[in-house]
């Protein structure tokens, strides 16, 4: 309960601290702020995503149903987070480039993540067994997972991109101002809580749903 | 090796006996050729759009069949008697082997067809040929591993199309991209490298996952 609430208060203050405290970055202006937002949303995307393979590969090593709920669970969360990210940073666009929606190869390669979580999620629906739906959807999940790291490093610096990594962060390692970072890996931090304060509470109500289903 | 060489042909056999896949992908990739080409004409000068183009007609004619070397061991029951006589990885590794060639033979009729009717520059072969490979290895292995789990659920063939393609997707991008690039003159290099990577990828996390596939 007690680290509950700090949690709130943790990312309530980081909130605070995003737009009384912290300052501007030329160029981005007020669209600054996304940055405390959006990459969070995506740091937890590959955190939830790679939460979830390594679940499935502990099923497969282990086969206890356990393994299972949580693999489902960060799916789960981990579409939602990634939407969280494709929509902030779609609003951050159309401020920016003056357009919701342009391909660039970041907005291409997180749709396409969406996609392959999704068909994660219809992999799973598609199965009376339940044995069998855990073991298939971990071989999914585990082989999935291959492409995460192909869309999220790779593609995006194949391809000329607008994504503003060099503009908050010219020489390519962290080199920002020094209340910027420290509101943002705060963010970081309190995201990261968040997700798996989230995701206890869905591997728990599965659970219950499993232990209900048995009796 | 020799029991996959084996499943292999036995599958160029059963194949040959009916031709279904085959007559059904050609058809497919015949028939949206003659779509695509008849909406939208010759385009000799957007060599931007053929390449799209001629990936989504190889894709859709693909993802139409890759599944039935699975598909048809379940429902013809031989699925169970498959497994007594070889070991999950050469039963993968042969259909894999069959679903390439198979992809081979549409890229046969369809690619030089297409060329023709939409009135193609002609390719710079090397390339060309690099990428069709490259691009239709990728396909094989991650169609060939999502049709392994697919034959198990309820949907089977309805369910294939949809699961398998967003692990494509990776595939199908680089692979309009640099078949762009060689029409365009530029270089496809970090494409076909892409490529190659993916696909060595996804036959690792395959040899990984092998064991996991059937169980009951």
């Amino acid at each position: 309960m007690i680290w509950r609430i700090g949690l709130g208060l943790w990312i309530a203050g980081g909130l605070v601290a995003a737009f009384l405290w912290a300052p501007l970055v030329p160029v981005l202006e007020e669209t600054t702020r996304v940055l405390y937002f959006h990459i969070p949303t995506a740091w937890v995307t590959v955190v939830a995503l790679g939460w979830s393979m390594v679940h499935s590969v502990l099923y497969l090593r282990r086969r206890r149903m356990e393994h299972d709920h949580q693999a489902a669970a960060a799916a789960e969360i981990g579409i939602l987070f990634c939407v969280a990210a494709t929509v902030s940073g779609s609003v951050w666009a159309k401020a920016m480039w003056g357009a919701y929606w342009n391909w660039d190869p970041r907005e291409t390669t997180i749709f396409f993540l969406l996609l392959v979580y999704g068909a994660y999620l219809a992999l799973r629906s598609a199965f009376d067994d339940e044995e069998r739906r855990a073991r298939l959807a971990a071989v999914y999940s585990a082989a999935a997972f291959v492409a995460v790291p192909f869309l999220m490093f790779v593609v995006p610096r194949l391809y000329f991109s607008l994504h503003p990594d060099p503009i908050v962060n010219p020489r390519g390692k962290l080199d920002m101002d020094p209340r910027i970072r420290l509101v943002f890996y705060a963010m970081l931090v309190g995201f990261t809580g968040l997700y798996f304060w989230m995701q206890s509470l869905r591997v728990r109500v599965a659970r219950l749903q499993r232990r209900q289903h048995e009796t | 090796m020799a029991a996959a060489w084996a499943v292999l042909r036995k599958e160029c056999r059963s194949e040959w006996r009916t031709r279904y896949g085959l007559n059904a992908a050609l058809l497919f990739a015949v028939t949206s050729l003659t779509g695509v080409s008849l909406a939208v004409g010759r385009l000799g000068d957007r060599s931007d759009v053929l390449a799209g183009l001629l990936w989504i007609v190889l894709l859709f004619a693909a993802l139409a069949s890759l599944s039935q070397v699975f598909v048809r061991e379940v429902e013809g029951q031989t699925m169970t008697l498959l497994r007594l006589v070889a070991s999950p990885g050469s039963i993968l590794a042969g259909k894999l082997l069959f679903n390439l060639a198979f992809l081979l033979v549409v890229e046969l009729v369809t690619v030089p067809m297409f060329l023709v009717l939409m009135g193609a520059p002609p390719p710079r072969w090397g390339t060309f040929l690099g990428v069709l490979g490259l691009g239709s290895a990728g396909l094989a292995v991650t169609a060939t591993l999502v049709g392994a789990v697919i034959a198990q659920t309820r949907g089977r063939a309805a369910l294939f199309a949809g699961i398998s393609l967003p692990l494509v997707l990776v595939v199908l991008g680089a692979a309009v991209s640099a078949t762009r690039a060689q029409w365009g003159g530029g270089s496809a290099g970090n494409e076909l490298r892409l490529l190659g990577a993916y696909t060595i990828a996804m036959l690792a996390a395959m040899m990984l996952l092998v064991d996991h596939l059937w169980e009951d």
